[in-house]
């Protein structure tokens, strides 16, 4: 009787942390989606041909954007741990 | 001093009646035991709700109506317009709502509380009400001592309804009782007269017991005993309602101008309608003869007559200030200032605040920004610097150029005066708002105190930096006072940055692009040293002034770093779950570094 409550608990507990990567994963693809989104719109303005400095800004933009969403996919890969 | 007598006159009367005739003993256990059930109330509706209301409330300011909606729902639900109130000064002080939509959530609490006169004449009378308040209160208090937060808040919901009813039952007892002994009819006054004095008395009792809802049920359990006369009872109804603005004034005392203006926007209201009521009280009882007549109400049902009334001299009330909302918050906005405050004087952390959760994080995170916005002016004027050039769009060695020797600043005292107060003002309402909170919510608030504590200590690093600033700026040495300028461009450049970021109000994309100044910041530390060495072969600066240069570039580095992390906390506006998510896709220190080091080519490859 013992063993089967304590069994029961561990799975509530086990529950309430799959619930809370769920949710965690849930709010990571809305931001990740949020950030595809801008990294389109920086390259879209790449291609209208900026002057060089502008260009010069944009692509340092568009590496952070890409090194932060790569980073948001290696987390939702990983399981979120 | 009135406060001084008041209180042992209150006692001194009540014994003395206690003394006279256990009856009136009874009643006044009954309004004792209604009151603490509605403090009750009120603790359990707290804890209970969770956030949820103040998200109702945030979502109730487009539009007039919907404010007027959430005053009426709210207060009907929770048999409380001081709760109603409580949170809609709390929005206000914390600059989450406009006045309009306070002012709309009040006159909605007018017209809620009416249906607790329908509640007591039409089901707390008619039914043995205590029978129902027993098991309540046993229930709710055995639901109080559980640890779950739902569970307690939930028990004093409970048991606030069960000691409400108890409170019905013992004034209903006392009232039955006391008709053997006095027939308080004798006192009865009708005409004119009587309605004056009777709205007189129904407002020093609210006053004395704080809450109209307790003299309404103290006026109907009295009517259905036969205590009062109709006529008089209507005048009653009257005072409690203007009886419960001076609850609110009083109350209002300690808020800042916004609680006072709802305050006096409710007085108004009450006052307006209770002129109304008053002036043509014989047609509205004539009036709520034939709506009783109409709704099958019968013609000596005195009790549901009352509430009949109750309800259609606040809805007249409603009717004739609602197209004066407009006129009546410009009429408060104008002639009730803010007092005078100081930069260092926290705007937006108010006591009753403290208490709701979500409320308090918003109230810290605005003070905390309050304190960006001292902290900008200190660092700015540190590097000799106006806050105007810094936020202009003018190119930035313009700027600076313009102000190679201006007047100094003194970090130290400007940080006496300004931060220190200020940021101690927040660690201490943090301290008093946490205990309401849920885990994640003190999460929050913790990420806001260290926000806080970066913009400290990105003045104690402005302040390191300003010393060979002020030092080398006007060196005669032009490669030195070349290197130092370029600091000073690079932070303009931070800040500005800083600055376009916040104004694009919260969104992920805006949050994570913080990031870009710490790579700025890195790129040109890492152009600094390959200058450094140049300089220093070519014996173009000492070694102490590459020294300094290379301190100082650390001092610009961090003020950068706690900037862009407070940044990171403070600007965005999105909810806890996408906050998280936002937080953990900010690059640590070795992945700014690769960003940083990336050639030009590589970056066009990304």
């Amino acid at each position: 009787m013992k063993i089967k409550k304590l069994m029961e608990k561990a799975r509530a507990y086990l529950d309430s942390q799959q619930r809370d990567r769920k949710e965690k994963k849930k709010y990571l693809k809305q931001v990740l989606r949020k950030l595809s989104r801008y990294e389109k719109k920086l390259k879209a303005q790449l291609h209208e041909g900026p002057d060089p400095h502008e260009k010069s800004r944009l692509e340092k933009k568009l590496a952070l954007v890409h090194e932060q969403r790569k980073k948001g996919v290696r987390q939702l890969k990983k399981g979120l741990d | 001093m009135i406060r001084n007598i008041l209180l042992p006159t209150i006692f001194g009367v009540l014994a003395y009646g206690f003394w006279l005739s256990p009856d009136f003993k009874v009643i006044a256990a009954g309004v004792a035991i209604f009151l603490f059930g509605m403090l009750s109330l009120e603790q359990g509706f707290k804890a209970f709700t969770g956030g949820l209301l103040e998200k109702l409330l945030g979502r109730t300011t487009d539009r007039l109506w919907k404010s007027l909606s959430f005053g009426i729902v709210t207060t009907t639900l929770m048999q409380s317009s001081s709760l109603v109130s409580v949170i809609t000064i709390s929005f206000l002080s914390a600059g989450l709502i406009p006045l309009i939509a306070g002012i709309g959530i009040i006159f909605g609490a007018n017209l809620g509380t009416t249906t607790g006169a329908w509640l007591v004449a039409g089901f707390g009378l008619k039914v043995n009400i205590a029978a129902y308040a027993m098991p309540m209160v046993v229930f709710g208090v055995i639901l109080v001592f559980q640890s779950s937060k739902k569970l307690k808040g939930l028990g004093y919901v409970l048991a606030g309804m069960g000691f409400l009813f108890l409170g019905i039952h013992y004034m209903k007892e006392g009232f039955d009782a006391f008709r053997d002994n006095i027939d308080l009819t004798a006192y009865a006054l009708s005409g004119y007269p009587g309605v004056l004095l009777y709205t007189l008395v129904g407002l020093v009792a609210t006053v004395i017991m704080q809450s109209s809802h307790a003299t309404l049920v103290l006026i109907i359990t009295a009517l259905a005993a036969q205590q009062i006369t109709y006529e008089n009872a209507l005048a009653l109804a009257i005072g409690a309602n203007l009886g419960t603005t001076v609850t609110a004034i009083l109350g209002s005392l300690g808020a800042n101008v916004d609680g006072r203006r709802l305050a006096v926007a409710h007085l108004l209201f009450n006052l307006a309608t209770a002129v109304v009521a008053i002036a043509f009280v014989f047609q509205l009882t004539a009036a709520v003869d034939t709506i009783s007549r109409w709704m099958g109400i019968a013609a000596d049902d005195y009790t549901l007559k009352l509430a009949v009334f109750h309800t259609v001299f606040n809805t007249i009330g409603v009717v004739l200030m609602l197209p004066l909302i407009h006129p009546l918050a410009r009429f408060l906005q104008r002639h009730m200032h803010p007092k005078r405050r100081t930069a260092a004087q926290a705007r937006y952390l108010n006591s009753s605040s403290s208490g709701l959760a979500d409320t308090a994080i918003e109230a810290v995170r605005n003070e905390t920004l309050h304190l960006y916005d001292n902290a900008l002016q200190i660092i700015t004027g540190g590097l000799r610097l106006e806050l105007e050039d810094v936020r202009s769009e003018r190119p930035l060695p313009e700027v600076v150029g313009n102000y190679r020797k201006v007047v100094p600043i003194d970090i130290d005292e400007q940080y006496n005066l300004n931060i220190k107060s200020l940021f101690g003002d927040i660690v201490a309402y943090i301290s008093r708002s946490q205990s309401t909170m849920t885990p994640a919510q003190v999460d929050e608030l913790f990420a806001l105190r260290t926000a806080g504590k970066e913009i400290v200590e990105a003045i104690k690093d402005t302040k390191h930096l300003q010393k060979n600033l002020d030092h080398y700026l006007g060196s005669i040495n032009p490669a030195i006072s070349r290197e130092y300028q370029n600091i000073r461009i690079e932070l303009a450049a931070m800040l500005r940055g800083l600055e376009n970021i916040r104004k694009q109000g919260g969104e992920s994309e805006a949050i994570l692009s913080l990031d870009g100044l710490k790579v700025d910041m890195k790129t040109n530390d890492k152009q600094l040293i390959v200058r450094l060495d140049d300089l220093i072969r070519k014996n173009q600066i000492s070694a102490q002034m590459a020294t300094s240069l290379i301190n100082d570039s650390n001092y610009a580095y961090e003020v950068t770093k706690n900037l862009v992390k407070m940044g990171e906390v403070l600007f965005s506006a999105s909810t806890q779950g996408v906050k998280a998510a936002e937080r953990s896709l900010v690059l640590e220190a070795h992945e700014v570094e690769a960003l940083a080091t990336a050639t030009p080519g590589e970056i066009e490859a990304k």
